[in-house]
């Protein structure tokens, strides 16, 4: 595989989709409602505190938060419910992107003309999941330390052990590039059998599902295994992600391309 | 060099052209014609090395289609039904991006991208989306993307399908100048005059290569030769009962103010019938030989002759 030649299909791909206003507000704007929200929640909750009962609870299960002041307890709990979003960005991001972008080509006709060139499937591919892949794990990690660096502004340093500790970093660094490696996968093996960005986010989005769900139950603190359960998932979700780029590839075939993508 | 050998491509049960032998020259224009469906854009995409062959072979420059696919399609332009041009991007940045797949260096692609641009009349509007141009616009930028790389042979598959007369006729004038360039070149189209016009050899296609030939030689072998003569007035029929007097003339039919002779050669015959039909008395206005158009040609290599009350 040449680095210049997925480079230049990477360049290109960003090129276009700065260019894509609806793209880019898919993109941008859920970052930065997700900065802003969990912060102006917790904050709101905060002020008002924890009934006690409930805050027992809460210790119960974390007592390391024991340290706490009630309002910052209150504010703990409400900001750890975030996670999720925050392994939720690496998912749809690439999923746009990436269905944007080959559906994109499919209506325009413009892979022929690239597969008429010495470029192989493999680079063509390889510069698309990059492409999509890259914006969802910066936005999730951009977004994550602007949340970490308001939270900590608003609420001191408690709070910040809860946002940096290594659950939060496992999910954050490692799970959340893996659920966006899924995502991609998801995007390149339905956006080679349907013709609508729309209706390839929504199978998409059901493909990634199990592995938003299995994400969830660990934020929510329904399936609590910490910061190694995290890099369990991540592993598990890489491998399922590795079988189906295997079956992306071969849908994403350049025969089949020119010869069936109508 | 383009060669082809017992060339064959098979879409599940359904072959969609076989048994293609086929060689094009250095500088030559073929032209492939034929109906939908005949298997023109598949002998494209196998010569160009984007599918493989079911059976045979093909190389260009002597490279194997099959066992060389990327040193081929370096070597080979190709213009697709559609131009499939990123219309977002500028026209310049579309002609980078494929110079950048073809390995172009920096100085190469600027200069080249001038090049073209100018050659195609679109160096004015090489910052604007590519999305905001015309027809005849667009496909001139996805022949400038295809000449890009100084490909030795380039395809071009309906070039002017679609177009308005003018973006076709603009389309015209590029493939003349690609041509003049001493490039060899493939031209699919389902338009006769454009090959006419264009092609040094024409292959009729349907399912394989029916017969391959130039315009000049499918008219001396298929054509029907003659004379046409016009009059002012309907003549009388002394005036055909002369014409049958001419040496060389194998027969003469009058339609209206026409006359129409077949003869063997038509400039032999000329002189003769001009002072024969003046000589009756009649009143000429035009005097012109016959030519049988490729259109006619094509029927008959086709073996197909449209229903004219169908057509009604």
């Amino acid at each position: 595989m040449r680095a210049a030649i997925v480079w230049t299909i990477l360049r290109r791909e960003w090129s276009e989709t700065v260019r894509n206003r609806l793209l880019m507000s898919t993109i941008l704007v859920p970052p930065m409602i997700l900065t802003i929200a969990p912060i102006a929640l917790s904050g709101f909750v905060g002020n008002r505190s924890l009934p006690p009962q409930f805050a027992e609870q809460i210790l119960g299960q974390r007592p390391d938060w024991a340290v706490f002041s009630r309002t910052e307890l209150a504010g703990a709990f409400t900001v750890q419910q975030f996670l999720a979003f925050f392994l939720l960005m690496p998912a749809y991001i690439p999923l746009s992107i990436a269905t944007f972008s080959i559906i994109g080509e499919k209506q325009a006709r413009s892979l022929e003309p690239v597969l008429a060139a010495p470029i192989r499937t493999a680079e063509l591919l390889a510069g698309k999941a990059v492409a999509a892949l890259v914006p969802g794990i910066a936005a999730g990690w951009a977004t994550y330390l602007a949340f970490v660096s308001l939270a900590t502004l608003v609420y001191g340093p408690h709070l910040l052990q809860v946002v940096t500790d290594p659950s939060w970093l496992a999910g954050v660094l490692v799970l959340g590039p893996a659920v966006g490696l899924s995502s991609v996968v998801a995007a390149v093996i339905v956006s080679s059998r349907v013709n609508d960005p729309r209706v390839a986010q929504q199978i998409g989005g059901v493909i990634i599902v199990p592995i938003i769900g299995v994400t969830l139950l660990q934020a929510t603190g329904t399936l609590l295994v910490g910061a190694s359960g995290y890099l369990l998932l991540a592993t598990i979700v890489l491998v399922v992600s590795l079988v189906g780029l295997r079956i992306g590839v071969a849908l994403f075939d350049r025969e089949a391309i020119l010869t069936r993508w109508r | 060099m383009l060669r082809a050998t017992g060339l064959g491509r098979r879409f599940g049960d359904l072959w969609a052209i076989r048994h293609v032998d086929l060689e094009v020259h250095r500088g030559e224009v073929l032209g492939l014609l034929g109906p939908n469906g005949a298997g023109k854009t598949t002998t494209v995409r196998l010569l160009a090395a984007l599918i493989e062959p079911t059976e045979g072979s093909a190389s260009v420059d002597g490279l194997d289609v099959v066992r060389q696919p990327d040193e081929v399609r370096a070597r080979v332009g190709i213009l697709t039904e559609t131009p499939g041009l990123y219309e977002k991007l500028s026209a310049a940045a579309n002609l980078d991006f494929f110079g950048r797949l073809y390995g172009l260096d920096a100085t190469t692609r600027a200069e080249r991208i001038e090049r073209y641009l100018r050659l195609f009349s679109l160096w004015e509007r090489r910052d604007d989306p590519a999305g905001g141009f015309s027809k005849g616009m667009k496909q001139k930028l996805a022949i400038a993307r295809a000449l890009l790389h100084e490909p030795s042979v380039v395809f071009l598959d309906e070039p002017t399908a679609a177009l308005d007369p003018e973006a076709a006729w603009i389309v015209r004038e590029a493939i003349e100048a690609i041509r003049r360039s001493g490039r060899t070149i493939v031209l699919a189209t389902h338009n006769l005059y454009e090959a006419d016009r264009l092609c040094d050899r024409v292959a009729f296609v349907r399912g394989g290569l029916l017969r391959v030939d130039s315009p000049a030689d499918l008219r001396e072998s298929l054509g029907e030769r003659g004379v046409e003569v016009e009059f002012g007035e309907v003549p009388g029929p002394a005036v055909v009962a002369a014409v049958h007097r001419v040496d060389g003339i194998s027969a003469a039919e009058l339609v209206d103010h026409r006359l129409v002779v077949k003869a063997p050669d038509p400039r032999a015959v000329t002189p003769a019938l001009v002072r024969a039909l003046v000589a009756a008395g009649s009143d000429i206005v035009e005097v012109r030989e016959r030519a049988t158009s490729l259109e006619q040609i094509y029927f008959e290599v086709m073996g197909v002759r449209p229903d004219a009350d169908e057509a009604a």
